[in-house]
């Protein structure tokens, strides 16, 4: 193969940048700096697949991500006791199991990448790319495609129902209502109801 | 070679994105007079004034803000208005950068531009930036939709997803006559995307600038080009899209370039200065209920086309 030594020193720069925004993820304390800092890194991989001439996948990456990051991110904020998610918060969690995880994954991917015996046969060099991957994926390949993406749609849509049902304060169909600063105290941020009959018109006189 | 393949695209990119961006002033300007808005001085000079008077201004600053995505959000909307523009062809030849795959590079561009937009009202940290920053958001989705969809649609009968083939496609009739309903939806997502006129929801007055509520001085006069230079970005495209991009008798293909990006740009501005901004629920309402299936149906056309 010959190309540019840009193409090199293009790939080194951008892997370091998926590396480094990748380890940010979990230095940050923001469930919205971290979607980011994940969208960062899978954009520098995306350019790396266009480097690697997948110019569809690679470019499918931005679109994708950047709309998956955005909704993971407000997902995230409605969910989680974090308004906003502005304040700090500790985004770690389960440290041994999550090093010991991360630790035999990194060897079985780097044992894949040292060991396995990766195909040498080139292809036609007026191959093309895009229209190669689209009879892929509405060709032969059609029905599993689209049987995968209808499940991972109807698995997504039943996860909200099933979780928005009880939200943050209570049950969907009961009335929202914060829970108190302190254990059984009264709710957070509500005014006092005006005893009063009518209270509602008392302030206009 | 590097003159041709990596100087001349980066300047011809520039140079439009400086341009487009002044002409969008002095065009706004100019309708705006010609509408009775009160004068000032003269359009050609204002937008330079008003650039010069923030550039002067003082950055202001919030209590803790997240000060790298801040300062950073109006650079990047500007890189992607950047972006869109590389991938618009001046002619046959002249094409900043000609990917294969550059009509959903740009769609990635308008997916972006969702997060910058956002990063920059969240990370001012003020309560109606963030407002700003939540309403776009929650708009921006359908934008991304709609635009994706009528732009396959022209990608269809060029059976390539390449600007320069769109463009090569329309030689015998314009997208904007064979398929009715691509280009009103289309300038509709770029005035969405730009938050511009009636679909400025993310800036608008009822949120006192909304995501730019508590920005000032330089990084203002950024935020505001970068907005402008995506209206510039998005006219680039719409004219290669739909009006047939460099094809046109008698003159050069960069010069019929030049005169459909005007001729787009200003009817987005007449637009933005004549119709009222649309209030946020109904704009999420018209854009799901009405805009979407709308451009189904214009997808549903641009296929029947294809196969006919």
């Amino acid at each position: 193969m010959d190309y540019p030594l840009t193409v090199d020193i293009a790939f080194l720069l951008l892997a370091i940048l998926a590396v480094v925004s990748g380890w940010r993820v979990f230095c940050t304390d923001s469930m919205v700096r971290a979607s980011f800092f994940l969208l960062v890194s899978f954009i520098a991989v995306g350019v790396i697949m266009i480097l690697l001439a997948a110019e569809y996948l690679g470019v499918a990456m931005f679109f994708m991500m950047a709309v998956e990051m955005m909704v993971m991110a407000t997902f995230m904020v409605m969910f989680m006791m974090n308004p906003a998610g502005l304040n700090p918060m500790m985004m770690v969690h389960q440290h041994k199991f999550s090093i010991a995880a991360g630790v035999v994954i990194f060897v079985l991917l780097a044992g894949v990448a040292l060991l396995a015996e990766f195909p040498t046969n080139p292809l036609p060099a007026d191959l093309d790319p895009v229209t190669s991957l689209g009879n892929e994926l509405l060709g032969d390949s059609m029905l599993i495609f689209e049987s995968a993406g209808i499940v991972l749609l109807t698995t997504m849509i039943g996860v909200v129902v099933l979780s928005s049902h009880r939200g943050r304060y209570g049950g969907a169909h009961e009335g929202s209502m914060p829970p108190g600063l302190v254990p059984g105290g009264d709710p957070a941020g509500m005014p006092k109801e005006d005893e009063e009959e009518g209270g509602g018109h008392h302030h206009c006189h | 070679m590097i003159v041709s393949e990596l100087l001349l695209p980066v300047f011809v990119v520039l140079a439009t994105l400086a341009v487009g961006a002044y002409l969008v002033g002095v065009i706004d300007g100019a309708i705006g007079a010609a509408l009775g808005a009160p004068r000032g001085q003269s359009a050609w000079l204002a937008p330079l004034t008003q650039g010069a008077w923030l550039l002067t201004q003082q950055a202001n600053t919030t209590e803790a803000p997240d000060w790298r995505a801040w300062r950073l959000a109006p650079a990047l909307y500007l890189a992607l208005a950047a972006t869109g523009l590389a991938v618009v062809p001046w002619s046959p030849t002249l094409i900043p950068t000609d990917l294969t795959t550059s009509v959903v590079l740009w769609g990635s561009v308008e997916a972006l531009a969702t997060v910058v937009i956002f990063l920059h009202g969240w990370s001012a940290n003020t309560l109606l930036a963030l407002i700003g920053a939540y309403r776009y958001v929650a708009l921006g989705l359908s934008y991304i939709l709609i635009s994706m969809f009528v732009l396959i649609g022209v990608a269809l009968p060029a059976e390539s997803l390449q600007f320069s083939q769109v463009v090569a496609s329309q030689a015998e009739m314009w997208n904007v006559i064979r398929q009715p309903l691509g280009l009103p939806l289309f300038l509709i997502v770029g005035l969405g995307m730009t938050f511009w006129g009636p679909f400025n929801l993310a800036d608008s007055r009822d949120l006192a600038g909304g995501t730019a509520s508590a920005v000032s001085g330089p990084p203002r006069l950024v935020w505001n080009l970068a907005r402008a230079a995506m209206l510039v970005a998005f006219s680039g495209v719409a004219a290669s899209a739909f009006l047939g991009g460099w094809l046109g008798p008698w003159l050069p293909g960069p010069l019929w370039m030049v005169i459909k990006m005007l001729v787009v740009l200003a009817v987005l501005l007449l637009i933005g200065r004549l119709v009222p901004r649309v209030q946020p629920e109904r704009c999420v309402t018209l854009m799901w209920v009405v805009l979407l299936p709308l451009s189904f149906i214009d997808l549903i056309w641009a296929g029947m086309e294809a196969l006919l």
